[in-house]
C-alpha cells in the first residue's frame, strides 16, 4: 500500500466515522437512548445499525455479516498484504474451542466489531473474542437435548447475525436465539420448528433493515422446508416461505398430487442467503427433495427444490426462481451462497447473481428477472455437459452409465469468492465417482429417509481450486489438491486469493495466474468456512477457522 | 430419465423392504413379548432374519456416513464397521451402547430407535464382519514360524516381533481370508493396503528415494522409507516424485514358496491371532 493510499482510506475512515457516529445517534434517539450514556450514566455503545451492514467493505475494520457484505462477493478492499510479501504472513494466536465436529468442520465466518470478534462454533457454542490477543470475553454453551435428529448433517454452526448489541445465531435444535453482545446473555429465543421430527438449523442468519431472516435443515427427514423472517427487537414472525408449496398453490403440479408427500418434500434452506438493496430481493438457495435418492413416488421436477428462489425482502413472496436440478435423485441440494454482481454482459449492464453449484454447473443468471444467462461444467461430471435452450440441463447419464459425482456433489456450501477487476469466479471443485442405488424408505418421524444408499469409490477423488471466467465459464487456471476439499475462499483486492484445503492447509494464491504463494499447516481439514479479513490497529489481519481453532494471521510489524 | 437397470435394483429392493418390514414386526413382537429392559447379549443372535432387518436399517440410517458397503468414509473420519469385531473389547452390548448413545463430541448422534432395532442393527453388523475364515489352515506351524522370519518379518510385525514396512499380520487371519492371504504373497501389487502405497523420489542432492505413503498433502508428502525410517519431503524441492504402480512387497511365486510353505506360514499366523472370531 502506498502512502497516497493509506491516507486516502485513513481519509475515507474519518468520514465514515463521522457517518456512523451520526447514524449511530440517529438509530440510537429512535430507539429512546443517548448515545454516549443512558440516564442513569450507563455507558451505551449501540453497536452497528443496518446501514454499517449495508456499506459492508467501505469500513474494513468491521465484518459485520457472513460473506462481509450483502452481495457474498467475498471480496475484501484490503491491499496491505499482497503477492509480494504474503508469504510473510505469520500467526498471531489460536483460539481453541474446546469443542470438537469430528468428521465435519468449524465452519463458521467470525463477526468483527470494535476489535471484538463475535464466534460461535460446534455444538452451539459461541465466544466474543478479544481481536488482538485471542483470548474470550464469554462463552455460551447451549444445553442441548439429548435426542438431538441434526437434520441428517452434523453439530456445527456457521456464524452471527448482528444488529446493534443484538447477536443472533440459529441452533441444532431448530431454534433462532438473540443475545446481548457485551455479555454472551440471552434476550430471546424462539423455536423455528420441532426438532424431533428432523429439523435443525446451523446457517449465519442474515439481517436486513428491521428482519432476521434464516433457513432451516432437516432435507434428508420428512420435513417440509422454509425461509422465514423475524423481528429482530422481539423475534416474532414477519412471514414465512415454504420451499414446498401445498397442493393447489403454484409449483405443487411439479409433484404427485398427495398433500402428505407434498408435506414431507425436503426442500432444506440450510447455507446463507444473500440480499440485493435496491431490488429489495433476498437470494436463497433450496435442497434436496425427500427422499433424497428415490424419486418414485415424487415424480415431476418438485419445485422449489435443487433452485435458487429470489424473495421480497418485506414480505417473503416469491418473485422468480430458476431449479438447477429438476427432479433430484442425487443429494444435489442448491445451498450455495448465491454471489451479486453487476457486470458487463454483451455490451450491456447486467445485475446478476452466479452460483457453483452441486450438480457440477456454474451459472449466471439475471437477478432481476432469473432469466439464465449462462450454464457451463466446471468438473468433468458425466450428468450433462450442457444446458439445453429450456433452461434444463440435457441429462446424459443419470447414473447407468457409471459414477455421478458424489451426494457432497461438485462443490458444495463452502463459500466461492468474485474478483471483480478479473471477472472471475474462484471456488473449490470436487470431482468424485458415485454410484447411487435407490430404495424405498421407511418414513418414521424423527429418522432420516435418504432412500437408498451410495458406493463412493474411494480411490477416485480429487479437489482443485479453480478459476472461472463468469463470461464463458472457461477455465483460467486451477490449483489441485490430493483429495475432494471443502474449504472455502475470500478474495482481496491486491490480487490475492485465500482457500483451504481437506490435508489443513491455508493458502495464498496470486489471482492472475493461479500460482500458489504461501501457505500455513492449521493441523485440521479446513471444512465449509471461508477466510475473513479486516484492518485492526491499521494493520490488515487474516482469520481462519479449522478444526478446534481459530487463527489469526498478519505481516510481521 | 429413469433407466431401467436402476428401475429393476428398485423393484427388487421395494419387495426387500416390504419382506423386511415385516420381519421387523415379526421380531419385535417375539422380542416385546419376551424381554423388557436392553442386556449385555443381544436376544435377536440367533434369529436369522435379525440380520436382514438390520441391512435395511443400516442403509436407511447407517450408510450415508459408514458406506453403503459399511467399509468407512475416510474424508468424514466414519470408522470401517466391518472391521470393529477384529477388537478385542468389541462385543454385542458395546455396539449397542455406541448405536444408541452415539459417540460424544463427534458426528455420531445417538439413536431413538427401539432397542430390537439396535439389536437388529447389531446383528447386521455382525452378519458383515470382516472375520476372516474359521476354516482351520493345515500346515506346519512351527516351520511357518522360521519361513516368517525368514522371509516376511523385515516388513511384517507379529505380536510386536518384526518390522514396520507393511501391515501389522497378527491378527490378519481373523480378517482376510485364506485365498485373498494367498493372493497378496502370490500378487503383493494386486491390492495395496490404502496406508502402504508406493513412491520413489529423487532429492535435490540426487539420493533416491523408495517408500511407503503415510500422509501426503499438495506441497509435502510424509512416508517411511524402505530402511523404516519415517521421513518427510517438500514436493518442490524434489526432482522426481512418482506413485508406483509396484508394491515393495516381493513377489512370492511358488519357486520362492511353495504350497506347503504358504500353508506353514499361514498356519503359524493362524495360531497367533490374537482372538478367534466366531458369530
Amino acid at each position: 500500500m502506498t502512502k497516497r493510499d493509506l491516507f486516502e482510506m485513513q481519509n475515507k475512515l474519518f468520514w465514515k466515522l463521522i457517518f456512523s457516529t451520526l447514524c449511530l445517534g440517529l438509530s440510537s434517539s429512535l430507539m429512546g437512548q443517548s448515545n454516549t450514556a443512558s440516564s442513569s450514566g450507563i455507558p451505551n455503545n449501540a453497536g452497528p445499525v443496518y446501514e454499517d451492514i449495508l456499506q459492508g467493505f467501505d469500513d474494513p475494520s468491521r465484518w459485520l455479516t457472513f460473506s462481509g457484505d450483502y452481495s457474498g462477493k467475498r471480496h475484501s478492499p484490503l491491499q496491505q498484504i499482497t503477492p509480494e510479501n504474503v508469504d510473510q504472513l505469520r500467526p498471531l494466536w489460536t483460539f481453541q474451542t474446546g469443542t470438537t465436529t469430528r468428521g465435519r468442520g468449524f465452519e463458521t465466518s467470525p463477526l468483527m466489531d470494535d476489535g471484538i470478534l463475535y464466534v460461535t462454533g460446534s455444538n452451539n457454542f459461541a465466544w466474543a473474542i478479544d481481536a488482538r490477543t485471542g483470548r474470550s470475553f464469554w462463552q455460551y454453551r447451549r444445553d442441548l437435548p439429548n435426542d438431538l435428529t441434526y437434520g441428517a448433517s452434523a453439530p456445527v454452526n456457521r456464524g452471527f447475525g448482528m444488529l446493534g448489541n443484538q447477536l443472533f445465531m440459529v441452533t441444532l435444535d431448530a431454534h433462532l436465539v438473540s443475545f446481548d453482545r457485551r455479555t454472551g446473555d440471552v434476550l430471546w429465543d424462539i423455536q423455528l420448528a420441532d426438532y424431533k421430527t428432523g429439523y435443525s438449523a446451523t446457517l449465519a442468519p442474515l439481517v436486513l433493515d428491521d428482519k432476521v431472516i434464516v433457513g432451516i435443515s432437516g432435507g434428508e427427514y420428512a420435513t417440509r422446508g422454509f425461509i422465514d423472517a423475524y423481528d429482530p427487537a422481539t423475534g416474532e414472525q414477519i412471514w414465512r416461505f415454504h420451499t414446498i408449496p401445498a397442493l393447489g398453490e403454484p409449483g405443487s403440479e411439479t409433484w404427485p398430487p398427495d398433500p402428505e408427500v407434498l408435506s414431507r418434500g425436503g426442500g432444506g434452506t440450510w447455507m446463507n442467503g444473500s440480499y440485493d438493496p435496491d431490488l429489495n430481493l433476498i437470494y436463497w438457495g433450496v435442497g434436496n427433495p425427500n427422499p433424497d435418492y428415490f424419486g418414485d413416488t415424487r415424480l415431476g421436477d418438485n419445485l422449489y427444490s435443487n433452485s435458487l428462489v429470489a424473495l421480497d425482502a418485506d414480505t417473503g413472496e416469491l418473485k422468480w426462481h430458476y431449479q438447477f436440478t429438476p427432479h433430484d435423485i442425487n443429494d444435489w441440494d442448491s445451498n450455495h451462497m448465491p454471489v451479486l454482481a453487476d457486470i458487463e454482459w454483451n455490451g450491456q449492464d447486467r445485475r446478476v447473481v452466479m452460483v457453483g453449484n452441486r450438480n457440477g454447473f456454474f451459472y449466471v443468471l439475471d437477478r432481476v428477472s432469473g432469466e439464465l444467462l449462462l450454464g457451463k461444467p466446471f468438473t468433468a461430471t458425466s450428468w450433462a455437459r450442457e444446458i439445453g435452450a429450456d433452461g434444463r440441463p440435457i441429462v446424459l447419464n443419470d447414473g447407468s452409465k457409471g459414477c455421478l459425482p458424489d451426494p457432497w456433489g461438485s462443490t458444495n456450501f463452502m463459500p466461492p469468492s468474485f474478483y471483480p477487476d478479473l471477472d472471475l469466479f474462484i471456488l473449490t471443485a470436487r470431482e468424485t465417482c458415485a454410484t447411487f442405488v435407490p430404495e424405498e424408505p421407511r418414513y418414521v418421524t424423527g429418522q432420516s429417509s435418504f432412500g437408498g444408499v451410495v458406493f463412493i469409490d474411494g480411490e477416485q477423488g480429487s479437489g482443485a481450486l479453480r478459476a472461472l471466467d463468469v463470461h464463458t465459464g472457461e477455465l483460467r487456471w486451477e490449483f489441485t489438491y490430493p483429495s475432494p476439499t471443502f474449504g472455502g475462499v475470500m478474495t482481496t483486492a491486491a490480487g490475492l486469493v485465500f482457500a483451504g484445503d481437506h490435508e489443513g492447509n491455508f493458502m495464498a494464491f496470486d489471482v492472475e495466474s493461479g500460482k500458489n504463494l504461501w501457505h500455513y499447516q492449521t493441523g485440521s481439514r479446513i471444512w465449509g468456512a471461508a477466510a475473513t479479513t479486516y484492518l485492526l490497529d491499521g494493520k490488515q489481519h487474516v482469520l481462519i477457522p479449522s478444526g478446534t481453532t481459530l487463527t489469526a494471521f498478519a505481516l510481521p510489524d | 430419465m429413469i433407466s431401467l437397470s436402476i428401475s429393476f435394483v428398485r423393484n427388487k429392493s421395494r419387495d426387500e423392504v416390504s419382506s423386511v418390514c415385516s420381519a421387523i414386526a415379526a421380531i419385535a413382537f417375539v422380542f416385546l413379548a419376551n424381554l423388557s429392559q436392553a442386556q449385555g447379549v443381544n436376544p435377536l443372535e440367533y434369529d436369522p432374519r435379525a440380520a436382514q432387518a438390520g441391512g435395511a436399517i443400516f442403509r436407511a440410517q447407517c450408510a450415508t456416513c459408514h458406506g453403503a458397503d459399511a467399509r468407512g468414509i475416510d474424508s468424514i473420519d466414519a470408522p470401517d464397521l466391518t472391521l470393529i469385531w477384529a477388537r478385542q473389547t468389541t462385543t454385542d452390548a458395546s455396539v449397542f451402547e455406541t448405536i444408541k448413545e452415539g459417540v460424544a463430541g463427534s458426528i455420531m448422534p445417538p439413536h431413538q430407535n427401539p432397542d430390537p432395532e439396535i439389536w437388529m442393527t447389531v446383528s447386521y453388523l455382525r452378519s458383515i464382519a470382516v472375520s476372516g475364515t474359521n476354516e482351520t489352515v493345515v500346515g506346519n506351524a512351527d516351520r511357518g514360524r522360521n519361513m516368517f522370519i525368514e522371509n516376511c518379518s523385515r516388513c511384517h510385525r507379529v505380536d510386536g516381533a518384526g518390522g514396520s514396512l507393511g501391515p501389522d499380520l497378527s491378527t490378519i487371519t481373523g480378517r482376510r481370508s485364506l485365498a485373498s492371504l494367498v493372493n497378496s504373497l502370490r500378487e503383493p501389487s494386486s491390492s495395496i493396503g490404502r496406508r502402504f502405497k508406493p513412491v520413489s523420489l529423487t532429492t535435490a542432492t540426487n539420493e533416491r528415494v523408495q517408500g511407503t505413503v503415510k500422509s501426503e498433502d499438495a506441497f509435502s508428502v510424509q512416508l517411511m522409507d524402505s530402511e523404516q525410517v519415517l521421513r518427510a519431503f517438500n514436493k518442490t524441492e524434489l526432482i522426481q516424485f512418482t506413485r508406483e504402480a509396484d508394491s515393495l512387497m516381493p513377489v512370492f511365486s511358488e519357486s520362492a514358496l511353495t504350497e506347503a510353505d504358504v500353508n506353514d506360514i499361514l498356519s503359524y499366523l493362524q495360531s497367533r491371532r490374537g482372538r478367534r472370531l466366531s458369530i
